[in-house]
């Protein structure tokens, strides 16, 4: 039920733009709890990187001054992965296109995400 | 270069994190998050990137202390905390039912860099275990042709980790002798 209603926030994350190839929603310590993820795509995997890739942006980011975290924003040659908290307890992966709008996709991810954090 | 990194690893509890706080003379990094999985039938909270202390020897060398997750699902930070380290610490929770299949499932991950460096086992948890014997890891130890010391620990007293630590290093100096 929740894992349903979780999934259709992600689905409708993913139609916002064209741009969003994949979203998962992840516990901090790093197990999926919902997702909308290309075939082939490892569920496991794509939890425990986020969850350990977003508590060094914690401590980072705490330990240099620069405050509450917010989101991890990870480049490469073949695209995006934006990380941000849910509430407390949750992370909010989602994969994007080399050339994507990030502008647009930090409004949408973060509308999501509070969405998300008020059902868990 | 005078700064050396080890590694601790093992499974889940065995008390890595603990361990590192333990011994290390500044305010340790830990990354460790609540607990969903079925580490939370044990503790609340879990490692999830990597420990991280400093130890002072004598003189202005300092060993850097690395700690990593438990969990499988995390093994792309072993490599990534493996890598230029001079030793392993394998703690291994010695209440849990097969401990010595976590000591071989450890050591085979590791194999690599233990081959070219060196291994220190602490057994914790052995106040709560009915098994309190370290023959039957030393047993295996032989048998898997891996040189190591073992000792009881109690990730929580100093007095043992920084022993065991101690063992690693003096291995490793030795190791480094017979390299030159
Ligand atoms: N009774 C007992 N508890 C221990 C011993 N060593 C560690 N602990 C406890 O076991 C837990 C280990 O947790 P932690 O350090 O997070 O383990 P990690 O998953 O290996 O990082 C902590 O609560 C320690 O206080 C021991 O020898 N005996
Ligand atoms: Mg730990």
């Amino acid at each position: 039920m929740r894992e349903d209603m979780l999934a259709s926030i992600l689905s409708e994350l993913n139609g916002t733009s064209a741009d969003i190839e994949a979203s998962a929603v992840i516990s901090t310590d790093g197990l999926m709890i919902a997702s909308v993820l290309p075939q082939g795509m490892d569920e496991d995997r794509v939890g425990a990187m986020s969850a350990a890739m977003l508590s060094l942006g914690d401590r980072t980011s705490g330990e240099l001054g620069r405050g509450e975290l917010e989101q991890v924003l990870i480049k490469g040659d073949n695209g995006f992965v934006l990380m941000t908290h849910a509430g407390e307890d949750a992370v909010v992966t989602v994969m994007a296109k080399p050339r994507a709008k990030l502008g647009l996709i930090f409004l949408d991810v973060k509308r999501a995400s509070e969405n998300i954090s008020q059902m868990l | 270069m005078s700064d050396l990194k080890i590694i601790f690893t093992g499974p889940v509890g065995a008390g890595k994190t603990t361990a590192i706080s333990s011994i290390s003379d500044v305010p340790p990094v830990n990354t460790d998050k609540a607990a969903s999985d079925m580490t939370k039938v044990k503790k609340n909270q879990t490692t999830v990137a990597f420990d991280y202390g400093v130890m002072n020897l004598n003189g202005d060398e300092k060993i850097h202390l690395y700690g990593t997750p438990g969990q499988e699902r995390f093994n792309f930070m072993w490599d990534i905390l493996s890598t230029n380290a001079l030793g392993v610490i394998l703690l291994i929770d010695g209440s849990r039912k097969e401990p010595l299949n976590d000591l071989i499932f450890f050591i085979n991950v590791f194999k690599d860099l233990i081959s070219k460096t060196a291994l220190a086992v602490g057994v914790s948890q052995l106040d709560k275990s009915a098994n309190k014997c370290l023959k039957p890891y030393n047993k295996k130890l032989r048998e898997m042709n891996i040189k190591s010391a073992v000792f009881e620990v109690d990730a929580r007293s100093k007095t043992d980790i920084s022993l065991l630590v101690k063992a690693l290093l003096f291995s490793i100096d030795q190791g480094l002798e017979y390299a030159s």
